[in-house]
Order: C-alpha cells, then structure tokens, then sequence
C-alpha cells in the first residue's frame, strides 16, 4: 500500500514467469503429438527421423499411411476398433458400478474392518498390474477364459473398480450425510436415496472414473498379448504392434504414427463428451456442496 | 397430526450414553422446543423420533402406533436440517415436489391400491406452500443459488408438502443470519398457528425456545431435566442447570452458606448477610436471582444492600450492572473482603463505573439450591436484610 508501484512491479515479474515457465511446460507437452502428426504425413517408409521429417516440405506430405492403416491391414482397423471398443466398453461400465456400489458402501456404511479395507484397497492398487500377468493366464487358462472376451472384461471391470472405488468413497465422503437422510425421510429406501441423490450428485467423479476405466483397457498391451492370439480379437494395441513389427521388414514410422493419431481419436472424442465431468471429478473435494 | 411418545429411550454409542431415559409425551398439535447445549444429546433425540437412529432401549409412539421398526420412510415425518440438506443437483421445485415423487397414495376407486400422485396435484401442492412461504418466485433456482433465508424456507415447504404427522426441526434457524432470524422465528410461530400440526423444534438457543414453545424440554448430558411451560421453566426451574441456561440476562448466582442466626438462619456470603426463611439446616446453598428482580437505586432503605458499581455493559434498552455487595462491609471498616458479584439491570446511561447504590432483592423470587444444584422450594429470603 505504502509502494504501489513496486508491488505492481512484482506483481508482473510473477506473471511473465509463471508464462514462460508454463509455456515450457507446454511445448513439452505438446512436442510428442507434433512429432506423431508430423510424422504420421510424410512419404512411406521413414526408417530413421530426421529434421527433415520434423520441420516437412508441405508437397512432400502424404496421407499414405493413413490409407494402409484405415483400409489395407489385416485384420482390419474397424475390426480391431471394435475389440478395443467391447473391451473398453464392458469395463467401463462394469467397473463404473461397481465402483459406485464400492464408494457407496465405503463411505455410508459403518461395518467392522472398513478402514482396513480401504487400506487393503490402497495398498493393492500401489501393486504394478503387469506383474499378474503371468498367474492371471494360469487362473484364466484353467477356467477356460483365454482367447475370449469374458477373460480380458473380468480383469479390466476389476482393475477400474480398485482405484475408482477408492475415489468415488472419497467424493462421497464430501457431501453430508444430512442429504441421504433427508432422503430417507422423505421416504427413500436407501437404496432409492443411492440412486436419485447420491448417484446424481455424484457425476463429476463417475465421470472420471469411467474415463480411466476406459483409458486402461483401451490402452493395455501386456494383458491383451498375453490374453489374446486369435486375430480376430486383436486390440488395437496389438494392432499397433503389430503393424511396427511384422507388416513391413523395417520399422515404419509413419504407419505407426498414422496408427497412434487414429487410436487417440475416440479418447479426445470421449474426453471432450465427458469434459465438464471429469474436470470436475479432477478437482475433487474443491466443490462446496 | 398426532402426537408422539418417547418411552425411557436410552441411547449409547459405544460407551458413550447420548440418551438418558428420557420419556417425553408431544400433544397433537403442540410445539415443544428441546433446548440444550451443544452435545446435550438434544439432536440424538430427534433422530431417534425420525428413524435415522436406533435407540438402544426404550420405545417410539407416532399416535397410537409403536414405531420402533419403522424405518424413516414408513413413519411420515418431515424433518428440516441445520444444513438444510437440500438436494443440491435439484431446482427448488423439484427439492419440494421429491417427497410428493417418492410417496404412494391409495386409489379413490380402489383404497386397498396405491397410485402416485399427479402431476397436477404435485404442482398444486408446491405452489401453494411456496406460496405460503414466499418462495413461489424462485422455484427454478437451485440450492446454489438462494440465500440462506431462502434455503431455509425451502426447506420448510419441503416439510409442509409432504403433510407429515409431525414436522422435526433440527436447529434450523441457526445458520441464518441474527436480522433474518427474528423474522423467521415469527413466521415459523404463524406457521404452526397456521397449520396446527406437532413441532418438534431443537436448538440451542433459549431465546427461540422460549419465544416458539408452547413447552420446553431442557436436556443436559442426555437426561430430560426439565419439560414444561417457558413461564414455568422461567419461574420454577427444576434445577440450577436450567435456572442458569434459561433466561437472560442470565441468572445471578450467590453462592454461600446458611448459617443459624438467632431463632431463624441467614444466608452467608462474605460479609452479606440475608435473613431466610423455611431453611431446616444450615450448609452451603446458592441463590439465584433474575437480574430484572434486583432493583438498583440511589436511595437507601431499610431492607437495601449497599454495592458499588464495577461495571456496565450498555443493552440498550437497559443497562446490566455489576455489583459489589462487599462494598458496604469495606466501608464499615473492614480490610480485606472478597468480593460478593451480582448483576442487575438499571435505567439505561442511569448509573456508571464506581458510583455507590443500593440493592433491594423480590424475596419472593429468590431461589435457592443445593450444593448439588438441586431445588430448595421450602426456602425464600426474608424481606430485611441485617
């Protein structure tokens, strides 16, 4: 107050910094997907990356790559789209209830071992999937549950309802109980009062959660090519794999690339759908209810 | 409209006793007021009347029913929360139309089937209590974005749609602002005049208690001290707990000795000395008094005390005073004395800091307790004072 100026003068040394070091951030974050988009138009087969390829001749680009991925590789892109599809799918929605139901009973209920449980849960989620590979094909293959869909949507429904289930209790756990029993004198069952308040109030983290229950299966490698060898089941994480390593006998980086921007599709389409949730699931507990 | 029994309700939470044996009979159509502090016990009370507690003894009767059973859906009260507890993903219309979406009726052709209500009646229903309660401007408005005064009644037309047997009201005027709640408490006494329905009403604050009631119910560490008129409870306090919480400003407490003077026994407190009577032995005793039973004057008289002032707190209306009453005895050539504190109330801007009056107590009104703080009725003060 005694120096205006000054603390004006502070006040924009901080701004400028914050940019600058914001927009590092940025181009950081930005570069991998110029160089895949770059990289996915140039003229078929790229066998090293070059300068060239980073900064284009705008004649020199193609959608030739696009053309093999969409319309000439086996098993067909639509064909692996849909796999990726079902797997991803079935697990966001099982996985989305069940972690509903998880967060609800976690959060509303008072039953001996809860907070156990919830460190059980915590604790399991901090174990690195990849390395239940290897028992989960002997589980799997015993039950007769490799090479179908039911063997991958089982674990990727229980790989979302780990971590979800722990968030969903934690958004829970914001709003007051004086809203479900409010509810319940309003004459709700209590599992009316789950469905018509705590559900609708609960969007914003249900959001998330099926965002990232999406995003595993959708994503996931190890389990899949583990899981999966009829090629009429293939992911499009196989797929991608494939197409690098067998296709063409060097590795071509504008199929792969061309690969990688289509996969991200659905997820920046699913993303932008669900936005308003998801960030709002992002910024947990800042929302006064 | 029923009314509602609590039968010895007891209530622990682990080890913890929330609920003391508390037995309480509501009237069809009465408005009783639980007052007590906070962790008295008063909310677990009305939680057990709604269902959302289960008491670990003792009965619930809503009428002529045992609803001990009953799950909160099954026992058609209405309840509104401190919070509110609005649906916050709802406009207010929907917040008072939910209970009305929720609840089943029996058909006019067929009383042994149920039906929902329609849309019609639902509407109806919820523009004539917002209508009733001022909000019929702002029904689309979620929670968000109403004011607490405007939560508040939303709230209360939540309750008043659903035509309940009785409505539970837990603390719901205490997160409005003090200007709007003197309004509010009147409305919610229209209110109940209006509908004549039960009220349950918990708070804290005696001031809405003894305003709302038509009774008290006074409650400390889960045991019904007290449930009666709020003049009764003013006047004939059953203990020193509800002499002390009732009332404001709040009780003067003297606390001293009776001792045998002569044929009779005084009260003893430093070098007062007050003549009592219907005292049947001596020992410790407190007094207590109301600071508007305690007339503070300039002139002397036979039966006046001599106090100095020490202190005014400005109300407004009336000044509060406190008193020394060993002033007098300092006076009289004593050297050390402890100071005997009372308050009082006096003309507003009559008295200040330091000037020396005279005290007069309404004997008749003096209470008196024992080291227990239980009541004495036997005994009053005499009217001279030596």
């Amino acid at each position: 107050m005694i120096r205006p100026r000054r603390r004006r003068w502070v006040k924009l040394a901080k701004r400028v910094t914050s940019h600058v070091v914001l927009i590092i951030a940025c181009l950081f974050a930005i570069f991998p997907i110029y160089f895949i988009v770059v990289t996915s138009f140039s003229t078929l087969p790229i066998a090293s990356i070059t300068a060239h390829v980073l900064v284009p001749n705008p004649s020199g680009l193609t959608t030739a790559s696009y053309n093999y991925v969409l319309f000439h590789q086996f098993p067909s892109f639509a064909t692996l789209l849909t796999n990726s599809l079902i797997f991803a799918g079935s697990a966001a929605a099982i996985g989305l209830a069940l972690a509903a139901f998880t967060g609800f009973a976690l959060s509303k209920f008072n039953f001996p071992g809860r907070r156990t449980f919830v460190y059980f849960i915590l604790l399991i989620s901090l174990f690195p999937g990849v390395l239940l590979v290897i028992p989960f094909y002997f589980m799997f293959s015993s039950l007769g549950l490799i090479d179908t869909y039911l063997g991958l949507i089982i674990p990727y429904s229980a790989g979302a309802v780990v971590f979800s289930g722990i968030l969903v209790k934690n958004y829970m756990d914001s709003i007051p109980d004086d809203i479900e029993e409010a509810a319940l004198v309003d004459g709700m069952s209590r599992t009316g009062a789950f469905f018509r308040v705590l559900v609708p109030l609960c969007y914003p983290v249900l959001g998330l959660a099926a965002f990232l229950a999406f995003i595993g299966p959708y994503t996931d490698f190890a389990l899949a090519h583990v899981f999966i060898t009829s090629n009429n089941l293939w992911t499009l994480a196989l797929g991608i794999y494939n197409i690098n390593s067998t296709d063409t006998g060097t590795q071509n980086y504008g199929l792969v690339t061309a690969f990688a921007v289509v996969m991200s599709l659905p997820i920046v389409i699913f993303y932008m759908v669900f936005q308003r949730y998801i960030i709002g699931g992002l910024t947990l507990g800042a929302v006064k209810s | 409209m029923t009314g509602i029994a609590l039968q010895n309700i007891t209530k622990r939470f682990k080890e913890e006793v929330a609920v003391d044996d508390v037995s309480l009979a509501i009237a069809d159509g009465e408005f009783v007021v639980i007052l007590g502090a906070s962790g008295s016990g008063k909310s677990t009370i009305l939680r057990i009347i709604a269902g959302l507690e289960v008491q670990t003894s003792g009965h619930v009767y809503i009428g002529d029913m045992l609803v001990d059973e009953y799950e909160p859906r099954d026992r058609n009260l209405a309840m509104v929360f401190q919070s509110y507890a609005l649906y916050p993903h709802l406009s207010a219309y929907e917040n008072i139309a939910f209970g009305l979406r929720v609840r089943r009726i029996p058909r006019e052709d067929d009383p042994n089937r149920l039906r929902k209500y329609t849309r019609e009646e639902i509407d109806a229903k919820v523009t004539s209590a917002a209508q009733m309660l001022g909000i019929a401007g702002m029904l689309q408005k979620r929670p968000s974005e109403l004011s607490g005064g405007q939560r508040q009644r939303v709230a209360l037309a939540r309750a008043i749609v659903r035509d309940p047997e009785a409505f539970l009201l837990d603390e719901p005027l205490s997160n409005l602002d003090a200007k709007i709640r003197s309004s509010a408490r009147i409305e919610l006494k229209n209110l109940h005049q209006r509908l004549r329905q039960t009220f349950i009403f918990v708070t804290h604050d005696q001031t809405e208690a003894m305003t709302l009631g038509e009774r008290l119910a006074i409650v400390n560490h889960g045991r019904l001290l007290q449930c009666d008129t709020p003049e009764r409870v003013l006047s004939h306090p059953a203990n020193q707990y509800v002499a002390s919480f009732v009332g404001s400003p709040e009780m003067v407490f003297l606390e001293g000795n009776v001792e045998s003077a002569g044929a009779g026994f005084v009260f003893a407190k430093g070098p007062v000395r007050i003549p009592v009577r219907g005292a049947g032995r001596t020992g410790p005793v407190t007094i207590g008094l109301r600071p508007w039973d305690i007339q503070v004057g300039r002139a002397s008289s036979p039966s006046a005390v001599g106090a100095r002032v020490t202190g005014v707190e400005r109300l407004g209306s009336s000044d509060q005073l406190f008193l020394d009453l060993s002033s007098s005895a300092m006076a009289a050539g004593a050297s050390t004395v402890a100071p005997v504190a009372i308050r009082a109330l006096g003309r507003s801007y009559e008295f200040s800091i330091g000037d020396a009056v005279y005290v007069e107590f309404d004997p008749d009104r003096a209470l008196f307790f024992d080291d227990q703080g239980a009541r004495l009725e036997s005994m009053t003060l005499s009217t001279r004072p030596t």
